[in-house]
This record gives C-alpha cells, sequence and structure tokens, in this order.
C-alpha cells in the first residue's frame, strides 16, 4: 500500500492572488528572482503555480534548478514528460529543492529525469515488519543486483558475472540514477521518520548490488580473478541494512582458492587484486562523481592487517585476539557480494564469537568502557553538533541497542537482528527494555536518522553535523518533514532528543533491573531473573542474586523513599558498577538507607542535589572505610552535596568548635569522647574526599596531621586540668612534642602519633612532685585519647623518647638538656630532625626547640664513626624489621626504595649539613629533599625519583585503608589478593582492572629509588 | 567451544591419545609439564589447570602462588617418542593468575608483551637458530668419569660410523612430525658436536620450537643409548654450544631490513635495530647467556663472540650481516652470535627485540664495521676503536643488568627482580665450589 504522499500541486485553477504574494507565501525568498525564473520556464512550456513549490525545501533552489534543467539540452523535453504526472512533478520538485548535488546531477543527465515517472517502490508500513537479514535475498535485493549487474554489461545468472569494460563510470552514472530514485521517494514523503526503516534498507540493497557490480567490473579488469573464491561481507550500516546516503561502505574481504590446484597465496594474491581493484571502481578517480568509500579497516588487525584473509584465518584471529569491540562490530555482518556460500560459511562461523562475547575475560570491562562512553556527562567540546558521535548522537543509540544485544543474546536468539530497530523491538517484546523507553528511542533514532540523511542530501557528502545558520536549519526543518517548524524549533527539538537518547540509555539498561513490584508504569520492563543476572553479570556484580535481593528491597513497598528509591536505584546501579566493588557499595546503600530512609534531608539531597547520589555510590562501592564511617554517621552524607564540606577543615575551625563541645561536657572522660568523635567526624570527611578523587594526597596528609594536632592540644588541656586538680596544685608546665609523621605533617588515615612529653616545674615546687605530676598528666592525655571508648582512639607512642620505653614518661628541660648533652646517639639525633612543637605550654616547647637545635643541627656534622652506626642501624632495620612471609617489594614502608630508605636518605643530608644550612632545618621528607636539591647538596633527577616513590608509597598506604576499611601493619603491604589490589589501583586512579599494572609500576619505583637510596646512603 | 579446541577433542579421540602434557617454561628456561587425561581436557579448555607455582623457578611470592596453565590449542601436537599405540600429546600453555590476568612470570607473557609492542610499531618478528649441542656416550664430566663424546669428527664431517648421522635423521625426523621445519644440520666443530638449524619463523612460535627441539633431542638420544646436552661449555678444551640466531623484521609482507639501494643491502630500520642490540648487549648479556657455564664458552677461546661490534662476515662480531642473497629481499636478516643453547629463548628474544625497537625508536646511529678480527686486537686497540667486551663472568652481568631500564621494562619487574635474586645467588654457590683445577694446580705444591 502505498504510504501518504504529499498533495499533489494545486491546478491552475486556484483562485487568483497576486504574483509576488503567492511567492512569498510559497516560502520563495527572491520573489524577483523567482518571478524571471517562472517565467522563463513558461516560455519553454513549463507552466508551474508557486502554490507547487511549498512542498520543496528549499523553494529557490528548487526553481534555479529546475530552470538550469530546462536549458540544459533535452531537459526541457524530459520536463515536458514529467509535467503532467503529478506525483512525478512532486517528487522533480522535492529533489530539486532538497539535494543540490541530485539537482546538479539532473542537469548534466536530463535523461534520468524518467526517474521520476517510475512507480514508488517504498510504503510506509502499516505495522513494522522490520528489514530481513537472513541470509536469504529478498525480492528487491535480487531486483537490485540484476539491475546494477546488467548496467555493468554483467549477466546476473552467471556463476562470476563478468563486466563488459573495466571503466568504472557505467556502474557509477547507474548507481547515482538508482539512487536519484530513492531520495525522490524519501524526499517527497510527509513521515519521513516512519519511511526510514524501508529508506536505510533501500538503501543498504542497493550497495549491496553496486559492491556486486563492482565486483564484475574488477574482474574484468583482473585476468585470472577465477582463481579464488572471494566473498564481500558487509559490516557496520550496511550489514544493518540501515545505509546513509553518502556512509563508507564497511567491509571484510575473505577468500579461498577456487579449486584444488590452486595455491592459497595465490589465490589471496588474485583476491587482494580484486579487492583493492573494487576500490579503484568504487571511489578511484573518474569522469562520473564516486559512489562512496569502502573502507575494509574493520577487518584483523585493522589497517595493519592483510586486505584479504582466508576463513580459517580469520576465525584464528578472532579465536585468540579480537577484542569485545571487534565482535560487536561482528554482529553486523553480512555476506553482500561476491561467492555466497564462503560469505555464508563466514557468517555462520563467526556468529559464534559475536554471542559468546560475553564470556570473553575482557568483556565486563570492556562493556563498562562503553557504557561510560553513553553515559558520559561532559561531552567533548567538537562534538557539540555532531548528529552522529555527539552525546545523545545515534551512535549512543547504537551502541545501547548493541550492549544489550551482546549480553542477552547468547541465551535469546530472537534478539539478534544486525537492524538497530528490528533488534530493539525485539528486545522489547523479549521484556529485555521497557514498552515505553523502546518506543521512545526508536522515535529519537529515526528522526536523528533523517535528519542526518537530509544534511547529507543536500550536497551528497558525508557529513554528520547539524548545521547551525538559521536558514540551513530551517530548510532541514522543512526537508525533514517537520512542516511550518522554524530553525529554532528544529534545534530544540534536536537538543531535546539528545539529552532524552542519553536518559533512555539508563531507563533501559538499569529499570529493567527493578522487581515487578517496582514498577512506576504499565510501561516498563521487569528482567525474568536469568536477564537480570546476565545483565547484572556484565555490570561487574559478582553476586548477582544477592544484588537483586537488595535491589527488591530498596525498591519494594509503598513509603515514599521507596518511591524516590525507585528513581534513583537504576542509574545507581551503574555508578555502583563504576566502582572496584559494585556488591559492598549496593549493600552499604541498603544499610544507609535503612538506617537514615525516614529522614527528610536524606531523600531529598539523593533526589534534589546534582551529583549528591552519584558521589554516594562511587564512594560506597571503592571504599570499604568510608562506607563504615558514613554508616556510622549517617549525617555525614549531607557533605556529599557540596564540595565545601568536603573539603578539609582549618585548625582555627576545629579548634573553636571544640572549645564550645568541650565545655559543655561534664567529666574530662566525656570531653575526649567529644574529641574523638570529632577526629572521626574529620577523619571520614577527608576519607570521602579522597575516595572521590577530590582531595589531593598531600593536602589529606596535612589535613590528617592537623586534626590530631587539634585533639592533641584539646585533650591535653582537659589532662592538664585533671591532673592539677587532682593533686590540689599545679606544679609544672607541659608541651607535647609531635615526632615523626606528625611532625613531619605527613600522617596516612590511621596512623599513630610520635611524641615526646617535656616539662618545666614552677618557680618554687618541688622538683619530685613536679616530675611525677608530669608523668601523670601525659599519662592521663595518652588514656583520654587512646582508651578504651565509643569513638576511635588516637594512640600515643613516646617510645622516641630518652632510653625509649624504659625511661620516664616526660622528662624536664633540665633532665633533656643533661641527658642529649651526653648520651644523643645518632638515631636521636635523626628522629629530632622530625621534633616540632604540638601542644601545651608554648614557652617550654620552645625552650625545648632551644636546646635540641643544636644537637639535631649540630655544625660539623656526622662523625665518621657516627656515619658507620647510622648505616649500621638502617642494615639491620632492614634485615629485621621487615615481617616474615612479606615479599620485600610488596611492603611499602620497610621495603627496598620504600618510605624508610627516602626517609633515611632525606635524614642523612640533614644530619651532615643541617648545622651550616640552615634551610635545611625543615621537618618534612619531601620539603627536606627539595631542600637538598635548592642547597645543591642532591641532584634533582635522585631526588624526584626518590620523592616519586616516597609519594607513591604514601598514596598506596592511604588507599589500602580506604579499601580495606582497616588500620594498621597491614596497611603497609600491597596484597596479593586481586580484588584487593583492583579495589586500591581504582582508589589511586587507575582504570578497572589494572591492579597488575600498579605492582609493576610500585616495583619499578622502588627499584629506582632503592638504586639512588643505596648510592647516597650506603655509598 | 571454538574449533581448534573441537579439533584437538576430535584428534584426541582419533588417534587414541591417552595422555595430553600440558607445557610452560619457568623463568630459568627450563621446561615444566602437567599430564592430564584427555576427559579433563574440555574443562582444562574452559578454565585452565591450577596448579601450585611455589615450586616452580620465578612464579612464586605473586598472588600466593596459585596459578592457572591455560591450554593454547593451536600448539597441540602429538609427541613422537611415547609408541604410535597410545599416543601423547602436547600443548603449551599460558600461565594466568586465578582472576585470568597474564601471570607476570610467565616468559612466554614476556615474549607476547614485547612482539605487542612491535606490533604497535607495525613490526612482526622472525627468527630462525642454528642450536649446537653435544652427544655423549657417557661420563658426568668428574676427573673419575670423564665426558666420552660420541664421535671425534669435526666441522661438517661425515662420519663413517653412522650414529651420530642416525641419530640427527630420528631427531629430525621426529622435529618434522611435530611440524617444525627444519632447515639444515651438520656435525659442528666439537667432538660428538651437532647443529640443527630450524626454519624460520614467528619468535613466539619460534621459541615453543626451541623448547619442543630440546626435548625431541633429548628423547631421541636417549633412545639410542646416548645423551645430548645442550650446556654451554661442557668440555674446556672444545668449543661451546652457541644458539646463533637471525633476525628480522617484517611490515606485513616486507621485509624491512631490506634497502637495494644500501650498503650490504641494509635498510636503515636494520642498522637501527642493530645499533640497539649492540647498544644493549651489555646490559642484556645475563638474559641471552644466563649460566655460571655461559661465561667459560664467551671467555673460553675458540671463536666466541664476546666483544660488541658488528660485521659483514666477520666470524669475530657478536652481530653479523650475512651475505645478501641476490634476488631474495625477503632473506635480508642480521645474526646475534651471544645466545647459548642454554637460554630462555622466551626471554632472550623479548631482550633482543626490545633492544632493537629501542635502537629504531631512538634513532641511535650504528657504529663503525669491525673489519679486522676483533680477538687478534690489543686491549689498547679495542679501547680505541671503542670495542667492549661482553661481562667477563655471571657477577659482572649481574650487576650491569641490575642498572637497566631496558631489562626491568622488558622482563616486567617480577622477572627481572626474581632473574637477578636467582643469578645472584647462583654466583655466589659458584664462587663456594672448589674446583678440579685448584685441586690439581695447589694440592701438591702448597
Amino acid at each position: 500500500m502505498p504510504g501518504p504522499v504529499r498533495p499533489d500541486p494545486p491546478g491552475a485553477g486556484g483562485r487568483i492572488r497576486s504574483a509576488a504574494g503567492d511567492l512569498v507565501r510559497a516560502g520563495l525568498a527572491d520573489a524577483t528572482r523567482a518571478a524571471g525564473l517562472l517565467a522563463e520556464l513558461g516560455r519553454a512550456g513549463l507552466d508551474l503555480p508557486p502554490a507547487a513549490l511549498v512542498g520543496a525545501a528549499d523553494p529557490d533552489l528548487a526553481l534555479l534548478t529546475l530552470a538550469r534543467v530546462a536549458a540544459a539540452p533535452a531537459g526541457a523535453e524530459g520536463l515536458a514528460q514529467l509535467w503532467p504526472d503529478g506525483r512525478a512533478l512532486a517528487k522533480l520538485l522535492a529533489v530539486a529543492g532538497g539535494s543540490a548535488a541530485l539537482g546538479d546531477h539532473l542537469v548534466r543527465h536530463p535523461e534520468d529525469l524518467a526517474v521520476f515517472a517510475q512507480p514508488d517502490r517504498l510504503a510506509v508500513p502499516d505495522a513494522a515488519p522490520g528489514p530481513v537479514t537472513g541470509p536469504e535475498p529478498t525480492e528487491r535485493q535480487s531486483a537490485w543486483r540484476a539491475a546494477m549487474l546488467a548496467a555493468v554489461g554483467a549477466d546476473p545468472a552467471a556463476d562470476l558475472p563478468v563486466a563488459a569494460s573495466p571503466a568504472p563510470e557505467p556502474l557509477r552514472l547507474a548507481y547515482r540514477r538508482a539512487l536519484l530514485g530513492v531520495a525522490a521517494e524519501d524526499l517527497a514523503c510527509v513521515q519521513p521518520t516512519q519511511l526510514f526503516p524501508q529508506v536505510g534498507s533501500e538503501l543498504a540493497d542497493l550497495a549491496t548490488a553496486a559492491l556486486e557490480a563492482a565486483l564484475a567490473v574488477a574482474r574484468a579488469a583482473t585476468p585470472g580473478h577465477e582463481q579464488a573464491r572471494l566473498a564481500v561481507i558487509a559490516m557496520g550500516k550496511t550489514g544493518g541494512r540501515e545505509l546513509n546516503y553518502v556512509s563508507d561502505v564497511d567491509v571484510i574481504y575473505v577468500a579461498e582458492p577456487s579449486g584444488g590446484a590452486v595455491g592459497e597465496s595465490t589465490a589471496l594474491a588474485v583476491a587482494s587484486q580484486l579487492a583493492v581493484a573494487l576500490q579503484r571502481i568504487t571511489f578511484g578517480p573518474a569522469k562520473e562523481p564516486v559512489i562512496w568509500q569502502v573502507d575494509p579497516n574493520l577487518r584483523p588487525e585493522g589497517k595493519n592487517g592483510p586486505l584479504v584473509r582466508t576463513l580459517s584465518s580469520h576465525l584464528a584471529y578472532y579465536r585468540k585476539w579480537a577484542k569485545t569491540w571487534e565482535f560487536q562490530a561482528l554482529l553486523k555482518a553480512r555476506p553482500a557480494a561476491g561467492d555466497r556460500s564462503l560469505g555464508l560459511d563466514y557468517h555462520q562461523a563467526t556468529r559464534r564469537f559475536v554471542w559468546n562475547a560475553v564470556e570473553s575475560a575482557n568483556f565486563v570491562e570492556d562493556a563498562q568502557a562503553m557504557r561510560r562512553r553513553v553515559e558520559r556527562h561532559v561531552p567533548p567540546a567538537e562534538a557539540a553538533r555532531q548528529i552522529k558521535l555527539g552525546p545523545g548522537g545515534l551512535r549512543d543509540v547504537e551502541f545501547t541497542v548493541q550492549l544489550l544485544q551482546l549480553v542477552h543474546g547468547r541465551a535469546d536468539q530472537s534478539i539478534r537482528s544486525a537492524t538497530t530497530l528490528t533488534a530493539l523491538d525485539a528486545l522489547r517484546d523479549g521484556g529485555y527494555v521497557g514498552r515505553a523507553a523502546a518506543a521512545r528511542l526508536a522515535d529519537c533514532y529515526r528522526l536523528l536518522r533523517v535528519l542526518e540523511h537530509r544534511v547529507q542530501l543536500q550536497r551528497l557528502k558525508r557529513t554528520h553535523l547539524m548545521p547551525a545558520a538559521p536558514a540551513d536549519l530551517r530548510r532541514l526543518a522543512r526537508s525533514a518533514g517537520l512542516g511550518a517548524a522554524t530553525g529554532e524549533d528544529l534545534e530544540k527539538t534536536w537538543l531535546a532528543t539528545r539529552r532524552e537518547v542519553r536518559s533512555l540509555h539508563e531507563d533501559l539498561y538499569y529499570r529493567p533491573l527493578l522487581p515487578a513490584t517496582a514498577r512506576l508504569s504499565a510501561g516498563e520492563a521487569t528482567l525474568a531473573p536469568d536477564a537480570a543476572r546476565s545483565r547484572l553479570a556484565a555490570l561487574g556484580y559478582r553476586h548477582p542474586d544477592g544484588a537483586m535481593r537488595h535491589i527488591a528491597a530498596l525498591t519494594s513497598g509503598v513509603t515514599r523513599q521507596s518511591a524516590i528509591q525507585r528513581q534513583l536505584l537504576p542509574v545507581m546501579l551503574g555508578w555502583f558498577a563504576d566502582g572496584a566493588d559494585p556488591d559492598a557499595g549496593l549493600l552499604s546503600f541498603r544499610r544507609l538507607s535503612e538506617a537514615l530512609g525516614s529522614t527528610d534531608w536524606y531523600l531529598r539531597l539523593l533526589r534534589d542535589s546534582a551529583g549528591a547520589a552519584e558521589r554516594l555510590s562511587h564512594a560506597l562501592a571503592a571504599s570499604r572505610y568510608v562506607a563504615d564511617h558514613l554508616a556510622r554517621a549517617p549525617e555525614s552524607v549531607r557533605w556529599l552535596g557540596s564540595d565545601a564540606d568536603l573539603a578539609p577543615r582549618s585548625a582555627a575551625q576545629l579548634r573553636s568548635e571544640l572549645a564550645s563541645v568541650v565545655e559543655r561536657r561534664d567529666s574530662p572522660e566525656a570531653a575526649a569522647m567529644a574529641v574523638r568523635g570529632l577526629r572521626r567526624r574529620e577523619l571520614t570527611r577527608l576519607a570521602t574526599g579522597m575516595a572521590l578523587r577530590r582531595l589531593e594526597d598531600g593536602a589529606a596528609r596535612f589535613a590528617v596531621s592537623s586534626v590530631a594536632g587539634v585533639a592533641l592540644e584539646t585533650a591535653l588541656e582537659l589532662a592538664v586540668a585533671a591532673v592539677a586538680d587532682e593533686d590540689g596544685a599545679r606544679l609544672t608546665d607541659l608541651a607535647v612534642i609531635a615526632m615523626g609523621s606528625l611532625g613531619g605533617r605527613e600522617m596516612a588515615i590511621g596512623s599513630d602519633v610520635d611524641v615526646l612529653f617535656v616539662h618545666q616545674p614552677r618557680p618554687g615546687a618541688d622538683e619530685a612532685g613536679a616530675q611525677s605530676q608530669a608523668e601523670a598528666m601525659a599519662a592521663r592525655l595518652r588514656s583520654l585519647l587512646g582508651g578504651i571508648g565509643q569513638e576511635p582512639a588516637l594512640r600515643i607512642d613516646a617510645d622516641l623518647r630518652p632510653e625509649g620505653r624504659s625511661g620516664r614518661l616526660a622528662r624536664s628541660l633540665a633532665a633533656y638538656r643533661e641527658y642529649y648533652g651526653r648520651w644523643a646517639l645518632a638515631w636521636e639525633r635523626q628522629a629530632l630532625l622530625r621534633a616540632r612543637p604540638v601542644a601545651g605550654d608554648r614557652a617550654v616547647a620552645e625552650a625545648f626547640m632551644a636546646l635540641v637545635d643544636p644537637v639535631r643541627y649540630r655544625p660539623g656534622g656526622l662523625g665518621e664513626a657516627e656515619l658507620k652506626d647510622l648505616r649500621l642501624l638502617k642494615a639491620r632495620v632492614e634485615a629485621e624489621r621487615l615481617p616474615r612471609g612479606v615479599e620485600p617489594s610488596r611492603h611499602v614502608k620497610l621495603g627496598p626504595g620504600g618510605l624508610l630508605d627516602v626517609q633515611w636518605a632525606a635524614q642523612l643530608v640533614q644530619l651532615r649539613q643541617a648545622g651550616e644550612r640552615p634551610e635545611l632545618r625543615v621537618t618534612g621528607t619531601v620539603e627536606a629533599l627539595e631542600a637538598a636539591v635548592a642547597a645543591d647538596l642532591m641532584e634533582a633527577g635522585d631526588a624526584q625519583t626518590l620523592i616519586a616513590s616516597w609519594l607513591q608509597a604514601m598514596s598506596i598506604r592511604n588507599a589500602n585503608v580506604l579499601w580495606s576499611g582497616r588500620v594498621g601493619p597491614t596497611s603497609d603491604v600491597i596484597g596479593s589478593d586481586p580484588r584487593q589490589l583492583r579495589g586500591v589501583a581504582g582508589l589511586l586512579g587507575y582504570e578497572r582492572g589494572a591492579g597488575s599494572r600498579l605492582t609493576e609500576d610500585r616495583a619499578r619505583l622502588a627499584r629506582r629509588a632503592r638504586q639512588v637510596f643505596d648510592r647516597l646512603f650506603y655509598a | 567451544m571454538d574449533r581448534q579446541q573441537e579439533y584437538v577433542l576430535r584428534a584426541m579421540e582419533e588417534r587414541d591419545i591417552h595422555f595430553i602434557r600440558l607445557w610452560f617454561t619457568d623463568v630459568l628456561g627450563i621446561l615444566k609439564s602437567v599430564a592430564i587425561a584427555p576427559a579433563e581436557l574440555e574443562g582444562a579448555f574452559a578454565e585452565g589447570i591450577g596448579f601450585d607455582g611455589s615450586a616452580i623457578e620465578g612464579f612464586t611470592r605473586i598472588y600466593e602462588a596459585d596459578m592457572v596453565a591455560m591450554p593454547d590449542p593451536t600448539t597441540f601436537q602429538l609427541l613422537p617418542w611415547h609408541g604410535e599405540r597410545h599416543g601423547t600429546a602436547r600443548m603449551f600453555c599460558d600461565v594466568l593468575t586465578p582472576d585470568g590476568d597474564p601471570s607476570p612470570a610467565d616468559p612466554r607473557y614476556v615474549l607476547k608483551r614485547a612482539l605487542k609492542r612491535a606490533s604497535d610499531m607495525g613490526f612482526s618478528f622472525y627468527t630462525h637458530p642454528e642450536i649446537e649441542y653435544y652427544l655423549f656416550k657417557s661420563g658426568t664430566g668428574r676427573s673419575t668419569n670423564p665426558l666420552v663424546p660420541l664421535d671425534s669428527a669435526g666441522y661438517f664431517d661425515h662420519t663413517a660410523r653412522g650414529t651420530t648421522n642416525d641419530f640427527r635423521r630420528i631427531a629430525i625426523e621426529m622435529l618434522e612430525s611435530m611440524g617444525i621445519s627444519v632447515e639444515f644440520s651438520h656435525h659442528e666443530a666439537g667432538p660428538g658436536q651437532n647443529e640443527i638449524d630450524l626454519r624460520y619463523a614467528d619468535a613466539l612460535t619460534m621459541a615453543d620450537n626451541i623448547m619442543t627441539f630440546r626435548s625431541v633431542v633429548k628423547e631421541a638420544a636417549l633412545a639410542e643409548g646416548v645423551f645430548a646436552s645442550f650446556m654451554p661449555k661442557p668440555m674446556a678444551h672444545h668449543p661451546g654450544s652457541g644458539m646463533h640466531t637471525h633476525f628480522s623484521l617484517f611490515e606485513g609482507d616486507r621485509n624491512a631490513f631490506f634497502d637495494a639501494d644500501a650498503e650490504y643491502e641494509l635498510s636503515k630500520t636494520a642498522r637501527n635495530f642493530m645499533a640497539g642490540v649492540l647498544h644493549y648487549s651489555r646490559e642484556i648479556c645475563l638474559i641471552t647467556n644466563q649460566f655460571v657455564n655461559s661465561y667459560k664458552r664467551l671467555w673460553g677461546g675458540a671463536e666466541a663472540p664476546n666483544y660488541v661490534c658488528w660485521g659483514h662476515n666477520n666470524r669475530s662480531a657478536l652481530l653479523r650481516v650475512p651475505m645478501y642473497k641476490p634476488g631474495k629481499p625477503q632473506t635480508a636478516r642480521v645474526e646475534f652470535r651471544g645466545i647459548d643453547s642454554a637460554v630462555n629463548p622466551y626471554l632472550a628474544f623479548a631482550c633482543i627485540l626490545t633492544a632493537g625497537l629501542r635502537g629504531i625508536e631512538d634513532d641511535l646511529p650504528l657504529p663503525a664495521e669491525a673489519e679486522d678480527d676483533v680477538w687478534a686486537l690489543t686491549d689498547a686497540e679495542r679501547r680505541a676503536l671503542g670495542i667492549q667486551p661482553l661481562p667477563r663472568s655471571l657477577d659482572e652481568a649481574v650487576r650491569i643488568m641490575s642498572e637497566s631500564e631496558l631489562a626491568a621494562e622488558t622482563l616486567g619487574e617480577h622477572v627481572f627482580e626474581f632473574v637477578l635474586r636467582n643469578k645472584r645467588q647462583e654466583w655466589n654457590e659458584y664462587r663456594a665450589q672448589v674446583t678440579v683445577y685448584e685441586l690439581e694446580r695447589f694440592l701438591p705444591i702448597l
């Protein structure tokens, strides 16, 4: 049944109006010129009422083209023959106004005007039966094949049709004429989006026939062609029977010897000649314009691979080397031309690879890359006006459909169509996607394809760019059958379509994972359990059954919470899947939701705040530490709504907050617990920032150290006051000196703090009493912060004090002076390099620093014997402290090139030179190395090597804690569990699945650092 | 299941095969074998065969030592020496970690990675080795039980009492029956020493072939009641066993080493490649010559190539450019003469390839050709000409490689570290020996 067509041009009997008015109403911009052209046509006996031009996309262009054709030799006669045939004239005007290039063709070849008189071949179907992609050629395909072969003088019935001449021109002319026929019906159609599937398959069939004819021409140019059986496999849109007007035609060549007597290499050589000739014939230089470019780059090994392979060579490649995207491309493969039985063999043999691709080791990762491409939020700037590649473009629709086909096609044959729209219908019918979403996606796809076709038809150029000029947009709108739409309307429609494609991906891919009980409307689908399992597994969930339970729990019910979660969860499932542990992410989310469910702000935040739900998903799936801490203090979820809340708090902010918090507590113990709670909260903030990669590692180390410092300050005040109260008098002033990583302001999450306690008895106080009071204060501080309690402890380690654990916990300034004056060993001087005041009495602290400066920054540096002792000590540490059973290179602290090596290398320079060079007097490791370079005491390259290893080791430590949620010595080791490794690598910014690259990178930086260290420290 | 796997399963049935040996190679180049029954094969294709790597050189300490051997069905071959009735077949395996990533300790993976790099630059890499080995009647080499070579013939001699000839014929038949083409075979210079040249193939296939070759030769020797050894220098006064190997790079079907207009028909690519190999030859010597004994061959006289230089038909050069055969551009190649027969071919090919590619990437200039016999020069002359020696001992080779970024990158940090550790240990054990030489020289007089 012929579809709706444009109304016939109104006859001459219409009401009489002013001529110029008619012209303007018909859409002509230049009425004066138009009147002239109409008169010219009239003189040739071709009267045209201006209203007839209403249907043309560009009436001015249409009229000009008609006039040019009429002026061409034999043009006027050709037109005259069409004139009485209303339908033919309508098609002519549609082409003349819709395609400048086809108009030019008509001027050069007026004989092709006859095409318009042919009966229509395409029709908008009543119900859409998708184009056939099975092996048997349809009637229409056979007709095209016969017509194209006949055009080059080849016998369509022959086994190996050979053209009459090797010249490409006859084929090109025939092709252009056929294309004109298709374009005429398409452009004259009032519902082009409905006609599109027919147009796409017609163009593909025409292309296939042209390939066959081109091969016949190639045979005429290739002596000995019969030695090879060559099959041309159509890929891409040709394979899917949804071709563009102007597109590369993607092909793959397969060849076999034609008989036992022919060797494989001869056959391949002949076949390659044929393939090269075919390319020359279709787009080499010739008198007639090219047909299209034949693109053979989807073949195995791409551009580097041989042009033609045997079937077994193809299969060997697919078996061993091919990537997921190549299987995805194979989905569209279809025998197009040449040896049909070889083509069918190829097609059949490759299906297995396509439909088992989901089992290959990299599928999850590759599928994730495909998903990310579709879901990525920020569009690349250059793609802004792309119809095909831009965000929400055609490629996104195709990827979405193909991904679903690959995931579910292994179990279900009914969804294996190579044609996008047919496949989408089949996915809908199979219950894999929602009915409503599928219909909307199909509409978007049709509209985008029609826009693409119209843009291409204008100049028959391969372009996928939306025009920007208002006039071009308006013409496009008219041409696309959008009626009276202005350019502005079209632009709006297009942008809305792009946005919709993006959001539909979520509806199609994730929403069907919700259980039937969570359906919001009848048009939605719920996957059968097996299909849901496949889809979750393809997303990277390791326990699909568990995931399905969580999803059901989160989305079932009638509360407002479950209603909102029904909206949010589908897309969150994708975000969890981007993390290293999607299952844990989903479970943590369920826990949080159960804890916070009824809280008003929580749901509002997830629903309304841009990015909060996404951040939450990412953080939960990436870090157990964050998941545990958020569960402990669900109110912290609030921070995810704003960057400012995730930024570290300054020490001053923390101090003032603590001051008021402490004031409200009755006992020192309760107050200290509040201090510890605040520290936990701040660590949660920092960890979340790190897990989301919004907080740079150096800033995190500084912030962790500063939180510890503030906690010490406040808790010390509590301890001092409490002890003084108990003793009835304040006998001494106590200061806390930071050592170790706290001193260097380079703490990791979960680090202990190293400190020294120093005091100065108050004038007149009893020495012994003061001493015991100082020790009591120090001990109280340790128990307040480090004792058992509901809030996590901050362990305070004072082992670096004189005489270590057997020494007194606190000493007076005088005692320190005496001790360091007599005993300071090299390692003690080394430890003091990182000393800085952190809490307590400022004057005492300053006196202490003045006291130790000459010890640590001793003029003259290190003596020979001290140097030897230091080296010996380091060698012993290396031999003894590494835990058993840990491969040294996996230990980022004690292993070769690890934190300790770098630290010692820096400190050696300080011990030797800081007496003379004040610029070396810094407590941080990186600072010290940089100062050493600035002071010309170390090669810049050496320092860079050391710093690189140190920074990497510190980051790995933090990532270990974030991933596992556990603090302690295990965080110094690169784990051997592959999943942990992947998780840690993910937190460090590696692409997923790069655990072995992380191990390799760590080993490399550590090895280099060790070489430098060996040279600087031991030599 | 893919077609190649189906083919293997069918062949198993048709040929009545009762065992499959799954082969892989440890870091030192020793062949490892796991036998499985045919019934397990289908499972092996799907999931591989798990094994504990902790007892295998170089495989320890990664991922808690659990490993998976994944058979490569394209390497399926019947083993000719186990009789026809109940056959045994073999397949090479890729070694994977339990989660399916290639194991960093698998030498095959090291080579694959290097080949990938070549293929990213548009090259494929072909090799053609000339493998020397000794045949002995008896003996352990101790002074009480000296080695007795199978014959006392010399270079290209035709031995009249044909054990050697028969042996080579049997070995070659076995190789050919396994699809390994032999180009050439002849008696070598030492008594009982033979050479068999394998027809050129891509480097991965060739490395597999070399591993197979060594097994075949050892099996064939046992069948004849003699034994074969690939030890680099089994007898102090006779030549060592080298594995001179010809290398070429192809861009598609075109030999990238060939340039009709250049001197010796050597393209710029070839010259850069050679420059790279020479530049890094000292750094990778620990891989091309991996045992204490290897350095006895390099420094034990008898024309071993121990100086870093190249020449055209210069038998003293480390890298030799063979005479070009007119009309055969495909055969343009360079011959690296340093490798010995006890090499791990996967690692050695990977290192040489990467060194050569680095030469191409960095556009390294090729030093002047060595026209003299470098052995005849004095140390001072060699120094003046800028000709460096290869490491003189395993110890020196270890020290040089330990500083090599190229070796670390090519081998991967894991193998790199393992090799250094293992070789340091070997050197220490060797150094602790009291040798026959010392006993004979010093015991009587001290």
